[in-house]
């Protein structure tokens, strides 16, 4: 028992640090609400992840400002808390995923639609009939377009191969880009997207690495009528102006 | 009540002296973003942005996918501001801990999809070496000058787990040490930072 204790009582550090598997953390946790000295400590070791956190500051790019900013615009903030034993430690259960259940249907299909189309051919008007992946459709910036009234899903092919999905909202003057069946590529290279204006390019984000060919959802903002949207390979980093051909074009 | 006392001198008295800009006004603006504030929410952005795109491009590396994983985190800051406590920890530290906690947990869904392997080979000085640390100063240097007293194993461990996103099991394989030791050296790995840099009792 008292052996079993103490063990628990190691495990802290690992803790505030996220590198307890979900058993261990579960353990940890049962052992934290019954020992008040634990709560002290974990508080103090999380100051000190924190400490370690502000020692690796990098600049991140001033695009994702302005994302960030666009995006968080148009999302409902959450209510304060008011079941204190779910915050004792706080944060321990913000950061996983919400549930589906509140999901809409447009969301399943979009996130279906990624799975869907490496394996099946994509038909249009029958989102329910798709297994949703729990993971894509969490994003509560993509819930927010696929839950526009006005939301539209295209589909279109990429050129080498693969396949984009693409659902936007006029209203929302943004969109939600996946795709399936992507190739890999180098660690220098990474996909970007582009709203396409009269010839005028403007970078819409870079997209995540495809697992599995298949990457995404993403979210571009800044969209306006009769725009196309475009998807190139760039330098890592991301471009300011398309440095390949689009491998990508769909009017939207 | 002990432990509320702690979280107070840990909370934002004492991080008003921190690093440049970082936190005087921190819990402030998280507060008046709680209520809606877009514009205090900017400023947490401005102020936090650097701590959370670091550690998340640390922990996953994937330049592509640190943005989307550091937008992930500021549209959960956005969203759960309210439930930001003050007499329970520093913001920096309630910030941290999101930023850290999406990160690894994209980078251990990721490791699930078994598709790390192509990033893993990419040396992690790389990143190290990038001279885009923001703010030279005095609270960084501390940290560094801390990690250096720490022993070798401790050293290790933390750095593993924290700058890694490795699970102490993980840390454990990698160095051929049993998991109770990495868990062990982990926690007093931190508690020697923590007298070192002052923080707490």
């Amino acid at each position: 028992m008292i052996r079993r204790r103490l063990s628990a009582h190691t495990l802290a550090g690992a803790s505030v640090m996220d590198a307890l598997d979900p058993v261990s953390q579960r353990r940890f946790e049962r052992h934290l609400a019954r020992c008040r000295e634990c709560a002290v400590e974990v508080s103090e070791l999380r100051e000190v992840a924190g400490r370690l956190a502000m020692a690796s500051s990098a600049r991140p790019p001033d695009r994702l400002k302005e994302q960030v900013l666009g995006i968080t615009r148009r999302i409902r903030q959450q209510p304060p808390a008011i079941d204190r034993a779910s915050r004792r430690l706080y944060g321990s259960t913000q950061a996983r995923p919400r549930p589906i259940a509140r999901t809409p249907r447009l969301a399943m299909a979009l996130a279906a639609a990624v799975v869907v189309a490496v394996v099946a051919t994509w038909v249009v008007g029958r989102p329910g009939a798709f297994i949703p992946d729990r993971r894509t459709v969490t994003d509560p910036a993509i819930s927010a377009v696929l839950t526009a009234p006005d939301a539209v899903m295209i589909d279109a092919a990429i050129r080498p191969g693969g396949n984009a999905t693409v659902v936007m909202s006029l209203r929302e003057h943004r969109l939600v880009f996946a795709a399936a069946g992507l190739r890999a590529l180098p660690a220098s290279r990474c996909y970007e997207l582009w709203l396409v204006d009269q010839g005028h390019d403007s970078p819409a984000g870079l997209l995540p690495m495809p697992k599995h060919g298949m990457s995404g959802p993403v979210i571009a903002t800044g969209l306006q009528r009769a725009e196309q949207l475009g998807l190139s390979v760039e330098p890592a980093a991301g471009s300011h102006h398309p440095t390949s051909p689009m491998i990508l074009l769909v009017t939207l | 009540m002990k432990g509320v006392e702690t979280w107070r001198r840990l909370g934002p008295p004492h991080g008003s002296r921190g690093v440049k800009g970082q936190r005087p006004h921190l819990a402030e603006l998280l507060s008046r973003t709680a209520q809606g504030d877009h514009g205090a929410f900017e400023a947490v952005y401005d102020q936090v942005a650097p701590t959370v795109f670091g550690t998340v491009r640390r922990v996953v590396r994937d330049p592509c996918l640190s943005e989307e994983v550091t937008q992930e985190v500021f549209i959960e800051i956005w969203r759960t501001a309210s439930r930001f406590n003050a007499t329970k920890g520093s913001p920096s530290a309630w910030v941290a801990t999101i930023a850290h906690r999406r990160a690894v947990d994209r980078v251990r869904a990721e490791q699930r999809s078994a598709d790390r392997d192509r990033r893993a080979a990419s040396p992690i000085v790389a990143y190290d070496e990038v001279a885009e640390s923001v703010e030279h100063n005095m609270d960084i240097e501390r940290v560094r000058h801390c990690l250096k007293r720490l022993t070798d194993l401790q050293r290790e461990v933390v750095t593993l787990a924290y700058y890694r996103g490795y699970t102490y099991r993980e840390v454990a394989e990698l160095l051929g040490v049993p998991a109770g030791t990495v868990s062990t050296r982990m926690r007093d790995g931190l508690i020697r930072l923590r007298d070192c840099l002052g923080v707490g009792p």
